[in-house]
């Protein structure tokens, strides 16, 4: 009862889950134009995740994994559908999600092993796969109610329905970690603790010994996706776009949404984008205002490039920015090898090139 | 020769027993702009008091024009073409603007309409933004200046003393009052100028005098000066390796964010704020005056409150907290340290001690039954001593202590009470230099035991020389934040204007 009082009480009043605010790019989050201003490596046909084993990068590229050795690019695997995961495989070969619905080892001494229930549920938007030192694959999926492209529809419907699973390479079996997870994208085994990034939560919470879904970095202004290790035990988190506050007035707004999920083609919905500027029926990107005599820019942004750089204690040591303004939006991926900071950047399909030395040098010094 | 227009010889005031100012030989020449400067407590209030009739002398003569009077009350003290702009505002709080400028001067029958016209028309010509009915107690403090200092311009004196003036006015305000003190020279009016900012004196000044520890160190024009010089002379050691004007090479790495701020909204003068400020950091805060950044503060402390609908959100450690009123934040870890330190900071007619044991009862929950007076002493010491707090005892009454001393006395309420968030809001806001370097060296000290520190300030250097990262308000929200390396004075002030 009292409960129901505070609940309407504060949807009246605009208060704790129904005050419509968002966290500030301030601090280590402040914004630059990096990612804008950052070397196109490759511009590819549908790339959805990055991985690599320390010497090459490996590139999901719709359903094929290309491998580049410097920039020379061959094709290491094909397979029948899309890949929407990627992984090296502890031991060898690649760990691969397959349309979101099956996870499947390729090549190495495991090839062929394969998973699309665990824990008596289908797989059904696994979209991110991380491997552990003692042999075991973590994965996140999604949604168990939305496919791997309605990740959207998954948020217009508040979706609280992603998994973290355990797949051991060893024996087949699986295991579930955790549910009811705010769309799980992205994962990585630190330490004895797993992280797993809850995108529509906008946090990344720790899975581990006494520790269920304690978070790490939690109240992010922006949609978090995969997560990778960098050097120096750091962690290289992405983020497809930032939140805004009027997405998230139209996520309290029940009868608003579901009207426009009914009615509205879900490019012009006001929902965050992986890319935007395309066409003028979209949602207003960028506007300018008159002050004291002189335009001012204000954009709301829909779509947005960002990548976190996180010590392991969580605290964010720098990021860097694709602004309203640029086109290296809708980052889902970055990795790092031979000292070079991979970044995809999914809604423009482009691979970025940054070196991190560099990099450090400019924020850090 | 030219005679001086004031002239003070041997001039000696002493408050139970104790000389404030001793055997001061001191001329004021006609049509000059004549700075005193000198720490708190080295007697530039009590000479210039003397001058304007608000405290007789103990021995000494006073002159105006080679003729000597003796002035024994500022009315008696403005006959004779002298005025005095005090530090401490002294209008009437109830009344309107207009009739604070016209107080003593009303005609037998008034007519407020005529008042007011008058009174729009005189702030008009001296390009003071500030509306003739409003009521003086609603007025923010740089306003209240603007009236006292028209009050002074509309009493034409022959010499107007004004004491701090430029404490609590923006950049853009000063250059107003600049503009106008320049006016009043052109006028023939002599005007004496206490400050603390050693740039206005070296800008302003066709000559400044120093004081230190009620003797006069030295007259001089102020080409023959510079601000090493000048320092040398207030203090009597050099400060080049203190803090004080030095601009940061070094800046400390955030820790974990400790109070974040989201679309706060107050009133007219906090628009959809957002701003955070981390762990073992400096967050410096700059804006005009009415660029809601004390707001901002005042409510994320309790001290006032946000919008009742959709007011924004205020989070200590990722949790939403809302507070009515401060006991709550403190408890939470949140302090504001008052800009107004004389109406918010202090109990002025009580003790060091006791000011400081309030501190640290308003900690705790709940009213306490019994109140320990050991306690308290070993409190009081204990800040006391960490705070560097000169007073004779424990026991002296905070109206008892100079500027700089009361202002450690405010910080050491709000540290007593072991914050993880501490606002300082002007925190050398009309505090002598020495005072500045020990209040600088604090805040330094505080972030570097990992707390969470903010400095609101309209002062730039000292923005610049104590913050690791400085955000920039400006019509009731941040619009920039700056890096300490990357910020120069000419950035945040472009930030704070356009």
């Amino acid at each position: 009862m009292i409960g129901a009082l505070r609940t309407w009480t504060d949807q009246f009043l605009g208060r704790g889950a129904a005050a419509i605010t968002v966290p500030i790019f301030d601090g280590a989050l402040k914004p630059n134009q990096i990612l804008e201003q950052a070397e196109i490596f490759a511009e590819l046909e549908a790339p959805e995740d990055l991985a690599t084993d320390g010497t090459s990068l490996f590139v999901a590229d719709g359903a094929s994994v290309l491998r580049y050795d410097g920039d020379t690019a061959t094709t290491a695997v094909q397979v029948d559908r899309r890949i929407t995961g990627l992984a090296i495989a502890p031991s060898g070969g690649l760990a691969v999600a397959l349309d979101g619905t099956e996870v499947r080892v390729i090549g190495g001494p495991n090839d062929g092993r394969s998973w699309t229930r665990v824990a008596g549920k289908r797989l059904n938007a696994a979209n991110a796969i991380c491997a552990t030192a003692d042999g075991r694959l973590l994965v996140t999926d999604g949604s168990q109610t939305q496919p791997y492209d309605r990740w959207c529809h998954d948020l217009m419907s508040l979706g609280r329905s992603g998994r973290l699973l355990e797949l051991d390479l060893a024996d087949g079996s699986g295991r579930e970690i955790a549910n009811g997870l705010a769309y799980a994208f992205g994962v990585a085994s630190v330490g004895k603790d797993v992280w797993v990034c809850e995108s529509w939560a906008h946090r990344v919470v720790a899975h581990g010994e006494g520790r269920w879904g304690l978070p790490v970095v939690s109240r992010l202004p922006c949609y978090p996706s995969r997560l990778a290790s960098a050097a120096d035990g750091d962690y290289w988190l992405t983020a497809f776009t930032c939140r805004t506050q009027l997405v998230e007035f139209v996520l309290r707004q029940k009868a608003y949404r579901t009207r426009m999920m009914r009615e509205i083609d879900p490019r012009y919905w006001i929902a965050p984008a992986l890319t935007s500027g395309n066409t003028f029926l979209e949602p207003l990107q960028g506007a300018h205002l008159k002050m004291r005599g002189i335009h001012k820019p204000w954009a709301p942004p829909r779509s947005y490039g960002l990548v976190m750089r996180l010590a392991p204690d969580g605290l964010i040591r720098y990021s860097l920015h694709s602004r309203v303004d640029g086109k290296n939006h809708g980052v889902v991926a970055a990795v790092e090898c031979y000292g070079t900071l991979f970044v995809l950047a999914k809604g423009r399909r482009r691979i970025l090139k940054l070196p991190v030395a560099e990099l450090e040098r400019r924020l850090l010094s | 020769m030219t005679v001086p227009i004031v002239e003070l010889r041997k001039a000696t005031k002493k408050y139970a027993g104790v000389p404030a100012i001793e055997d001061i030989d001191f001329a004021l020449l006609p049509g000059e702009i004549h700075t005193l400067v000198g720490e708190n407590g080295a007697g530039k209030s009590t000479l210039t008091k003397a001058m304007a009739g608000v405290v007789p002398l103990t021995s000494g003569q006073m002159l105006i024009e080679g003729r000597e009077v003796q002035p024994q009350t500022p009315v008696e003290a403005l006959h004779l073409g002298i005025a005095m702009v005090f530090q401490e505002t002294s209008l009437v709080p109830t009344m309107t603007v207009a009739q604070n400028l016209f107080l003593g001067q009303e005609r037998f029958f008034n007519r407020l309409r005529g008042i007011y016209i008058a009174a729009q028309q005189f702030l008009q010509t001296l390009q003071f933004d500030v509306d003739p009915t409003a009521t003086v107690s609603l007025l923010g403090a740089a306003k209240k200046q603007m009236v006292e200092i028209a009050r002074a311009v509309l009493h034409k004196a022959k010499v107007i003393i004004f004491d701090e003036p430029t404490a609590s006015l923006t950049p853009e305000e000063k250059k107003y009052f600049f503009d106008l003190v320049f006016n009043l020279k052109a006028r023939g009016v002599t005007v004496i100028f206490i400050s603390h900012a050693l740039e206005e004196a070296l800008l302003v000044s066709d000559r400044i005098t120093v004081l230190r520890d009620g003797k006069l160190v030295v007259t001089d024009r102020k080409e023959n000066f510079d601000r090493a010089r000048l320092v040398q002379a207030m203090v009597g050691r050099d400060l080049s390796q203190t803090l004080y004007g030095q601009r940061k090479t070094t800046m400390r790495p955030a820790g974990k964010r400790v109070l974040s701020i989201e679309n706060l909204r107050m009133a007219a003068m906090v628009k959809n704020n957002s701003l955070s400020v981390f762990a073992g950091q400096i967050t410096g805060v700059f804006g005009l005056v009415g660029s809601g950044r004390t707001e901002t503060f005042k409510v994320a402390a309790g001290v006032i409150k946000r919008d009742i609908m959709y007011g924004g959100e205020v989070l200590l450690n990722d949790k939403p907290v809302r507070y009515l009123v401060p006991a709550p934040a403190i408890r939470d870890g949140i302090v504001y340290v008052t800009e107004d330190r004389k109406l918010e900071g202090f109990f002025e007619t009580k003790s060091i001690a006791d000011n400081i044991y309030l501190g640290f009862l308003a900690k705790m929950r709940g009213a306490r039954k019994l109140v320990s007076k050991r306690e308290a002493t070993q409190v009081a010491e204990r800040l006391i001593e960490r705070l560097n707090i000169r007073a004779i005892s424990k026991d002296v009454k905070a109206i008892e202590l100079s500027g700089g001393n009361q202002q450690k006395l405010v910080i050491a309420k709000s540290l007593v009470q072991e914050p993880e968030v501490i606002i300082f809001d002007e925190p050398t806001r009309g505090v002598d230099v020495n005072a500045i370097t020990e209040i600088h060296q604090l805040i330094n000290r505080l972030a570097d035991e990992g707390k969470a520190v903010a400095v609101v300030s309209s002062y730039l250097p000292e923005v610049m020389a104590l913050s690791d990262r400085i955000l920039v308000c400006r019509m009731g929200k941040v619009v920039e934040e700056f890096s300490a390396l990357e910020a120069t004075e000419e950035k945040i002030m472009y930030a704070a204007i356009h």
